[in-house]
């Protein structure tokens, strides 16, 4: 009997515990205060075969694109508030700015732009998963072409 | 005060001295007043003093030295590694460990569940889903890689004069 109250007891007090912290990884799962949004800046070109061994886990992403070199020129990360917005500079006087929009189904929304000088290059509105990315690239530089991998990851 | 049935179910107790000392006086107080009760005890008194006084009588026939013998082979034999793993596992699914396991395995499911510990590698990065684009009249792809899960936003510079600079630019843009 007194054996059976204990395990009762043992029981609840330990399912209370799991529905508390099942709770609070919930909640912190739910509002995230920032995002972090990483910019690497790759220059992808065809004149030699020269890999950035600093690229390495990002080696079967960057393959389809199908260039022979990949050199990393910027490594850039900045903590961004909701509804906020950062700026990165890249190579070529451009500018990428992003801005985190909401955070739903552990998908990230951001919006992101890139500028020349004064001059709006290209608009977009992405969701990507959580710690998840995407390629920007195209823009020249240098006699090759900028890759850009953005990824965010909630805070 | 407690009722009869359970003062009897722990007269038993009360004689051997298990019981605590609050409880020890509550069942001393209704044997006093309660010749039912009363009349329980003195029959397992009886009982008790029976089985003494037989014990008392047998132990000078128990060979004692082939007992003793025995203990002291069986705490010098070495034990088998599978007796241990035996009375390991006898413990693991012991009622009060599985009492504390059961809501373990929950909540450790429950957590893994609600974190993306268990998304690693590639399937980490599912396809992002892109709502808009402009490209300011350039020309723009939107392309997926299905191995990586890869989207790609590559940009055109196909305006006249914006791609002198890229030598290889235009005979080199992926093909996916």
């Amino acid at each position: 009997m007194r054996l059976l109250k204990t395990l009762r007891n043992r029981l609840r007090l330990f399912s209370l515990i799991v529905v508390l912290v099942a709770g609070w990884v919930g909640a912190a799962e739910k509002n995230p205060q920032s995002v972090q949004v990483r910019i690497r800046t790759i220059l992808a070109g065809n004149k030699s075969d020269e890999f950035d061994p600093k690229l390495k886990d990002m080696e079967q992403q960057l393959k389809p694109l199908k260039y022979r070199s990949y050199r990393s020129l910027k490594d850039d990360s900045q903590n961004v508030p909701w509804q906020g917005t950062r700026s990165f500079e890249i190579p070529g006087g451009r500018l990428l700015t992003v801005a985190p929009q909401e955070y739903q189904n552990n998908r990230v929304s951001l919006k992101v732009r890139l500028t020349e000088g004064d001059k709006p290059v290209l608009d977009t509105a992405v969701g990507i998963q959580n710690k998840g990315n995407f390629i920007l690239g195209g823009p020249p530089h240098e006699g090759g072409t900028l890759v850009l991998l953005i990824s965010a990851a909630a805070q | 005060m407690r009722n009869c049935e359970g003062i009897r179910e722990s007269i038993g107790s009360w004689l051997d001295g298990e019981l605590s000392a609050a409880e020890s006086e509550s069942v001393r107080a209704h044997l006093v007043s309660c010749t039912d009760c009363g009349e329980t005890r003195r029959r397992l008194e009886k009982m008790q003093l029976a089985l003494k006084a037989a014990l008392i009588s047998q132990a000078p026939q128990i060979e004692f030295m082939s007992f003793w013998r025995g203990v002291e082979r069986r705490i010098n034999q070495k034990r088998a590694w599978y007796d241990d793993l035996l009375d390991w596992s006898r413990g693991l699914f012991a009622a009060p460990r599985v009492a504390w396991m059961v809501p373990a395995v929950i909540g450790i499911l429950l957590v893994l569940a609600s974190t993306d510990v268990w998304r690693l590698g590639g399937s980490r990065n599912s396809f992002a889903s892109v709502e808009s684009i402009d490209a300011y009249g350039r020309s723009v792809a939107l392309l997926r890689e299905q191995e990586t899960k890869t989207t790609v936003i590559w940009l055109y510079q196909d305006q006249e004069g914006e791609n002198e600079a890229a030598e290889d630019t235009a005979k080199s843009a992926p093909t996916f």
